[in-house]
């Protein structure tokens, strides 16, 4: 029966459609993902056709069928000659208006309940991370309280950064997946509330309360105090949606 | 401890399981620096590979081995000058990790900050690191076996290969030897965070709290195996 199934399944797979464009796609999709998260900056060259076509397992005209797009979209900008290739546009930042549009889009039921989902998930974490810590552990969570830099992808990045951490000093597999993928569901929203000056000084007091927790070993701290943090972001968000909070930066 | 443990088969195993992956490591370290040294002119990406994957495909192949990802990373200056480059592969299907990375500093960092990235890189020695999520490549808990690559015998280090292993295989590969070592036997790394423990009380990833063993053996020069509990 599950023989079955596998393979009339595998059968559709084969006789799917086609779509052209399909890859080309998902190159693209990663490259504005990269730029999103701050891991590809502007101004940076981008590999040639021939480069990441073989980087990423694709064929040369996918590779620069991807390009193409993304050409388009404006966001790189292609030089010849010797020094030539293409590279990210000057200035690249994330955009605050398509998080904004996305807030917009997105239900207070839809916000609340990632938010609730994400307290769990991160509680959790805090909860065996102040069982697991040891002293190394404890010096690089304590490196993503603030950012070296005052900009806003250097915030947003120590927010995500910080939860991974304490992620990671749990040592679940499976809570760590959980997590990066409830940050993936958050996506672009997580950069809003760090316009906000007031937000990102509470957030560092927040971060720092969960740090101590996790650091005196103390469970139930380190599960409030990250519910607190979460549950800080999400009322903003919540605010903000209400157009009760301005957009400050961008 | 008593002699008989010293000379116990299940010591012996587990001794040349770890040691296998080790020494595994440090073959390929000789004969990819060797092959690195005979490119002429600039060493390009492409060649990287080409002279990796062969090595790569064997390890992740080898069952006995439990090897789940493989690889090379080149420090700066090999390459180029400021430049690193990955060449790592996960899984049966030889997945390539983060081709992107090759392209972009600010992500080439996270590989250069990595412990098991800098500390062969830096002390020229073999390294293991772990047991850790590996949110950067399989998102399992995993140890990661490293070793320096040096174009010259005594040279400087140009790069490092590395292996992981998922602790889920470690616990197929040891715990049958474990458990015939002793009720509570336990693997740990040498900060006392548990890899594999015959005992149900200590999950992988505690630390053992000291006082609690009252024999302790070397494995390799990174892993300690933990016996004989206070009664």
């Amino acid at each position: 029966m599950d023989h079955e199934r596998a393979s009339s399944r595998g059968l559709s797979a084969v006789f799917a459609p086609i779509r052209t464009g399909g890859l080309a796609e998902e190159v693209t999709r990663r490259i504005e993902q990269a730029l999103e998260t701050g891991l590809l900056r502007g101004g940076q060259r981008l590999p040639r056709e021939v480069e990441l076509a073989a980087a990423l397992g694709v064929s040369p005209v996918t590779a620069r069928e991807a390009l193409s797009i993304l050409r388009e979209r404006g966001l790189i900008t292609t030089v010849r000659g010797r020094n030539g290739g293409s590279f990210i546009i000057d200035g690249y930042l994330p955009s605050t208006d398509l998080a904004l549009q996305n807030l917009q889009a997105t239900t207070r039921l839809q916000i609340n309940d990632l938010g609730l989902h994400y307290e769990a998930i991160a509680s959790a974490c805090a909860g065996i991370a102040a069982r697991r810590a040891d002293a190394s552990d404890l010096h690089r969570l304590h490196q993503y309280l603030r950012p070296h830099e005052d900009t806003l992808l250097s915030w947003r990045l120590v927010d995500s950064e910080f939860m991974l951490e304490v992620g990671a000093i749990a040592r679940s597999a499976r809570l760590g997946r959980e997590l990066v993928r409830m940050q993936a569901d958050l996506g672009t929203l997580t950069v809003l509330p760090y316009t906000d000056d007031a937000f990102r000084e509470s957030s560092v007091e927040h971060r720092n309360e969960v740090a101590g927790a996790i650091g005196d070993g103390d469970v139930l701290a380190a599960q409030n105090a990250t519910r607190d943090l979460i549950h800080t972001m999400v009322s903003w968000l919540l605010r903000r949606r209400a157009r009760e909070l301005p957009v400050t930066k961008g | 401890m008593d002699v008989t443990t010293e000379l116990s088969p299940a010591l012996t195993r587990i001794r040349a399981q770890i040691g296998g992956v080790q020494s595994g490591l440090a073959g390929w370290a000789v004969e990819l620096g060797h092959h690195l040294a005979g490119v002429r002119g600039k060493v390009h990406g492409s060649a990287i590979d080409a002279l990796a994957l062969p090595a790569v495909e064997a390890l992740l192949g080898d069952a006995d081995r439990y090897i789940t990802g493989a690889g090379f990373i080149a420090g700066s200056g090999l390459v180029a000058a400021d430049r690193s480059y990955i060449a790592w592969w996960q899984g049966p299907d030889l997945e390539r990790v983060d081709a992107l990375a090759n392209f972009s500093t600010s992500s080439m960092d996270r590989y250069l900050k990595a412990e098991w990235f800098r500390v062969p890189f830096e002390t020229g020695k073999p390294h293991a690191t772990g047991p850790y999520i590996d949110f950067l490549c399989t998102d399992e808990y995993v140890m990661t076996f490293t070793h320096p690559v040096v174009l010259q015998p005594g040279g400087p280090v140009a790069g490092i290969v590395g292996a992981d292993i998922s602790v889920q295989s470690l616990e197929r590969m040891l715990l049958g030897s474990l458990t015939a070592l002793g009720p509570a036997a336990t693997l740990v790394n040498k900060g006392g965070r548990v890899i594999v423990s015959a005992a149900d009380a200590l999950e992988p990833g505690d630390l053992v709290a000291e006082g609690v063993f009252t024999t302790s053996l070397d494995i390799g020069d990174h892993l300690v195996l933990l016996l004989d509990t206070v009664t």
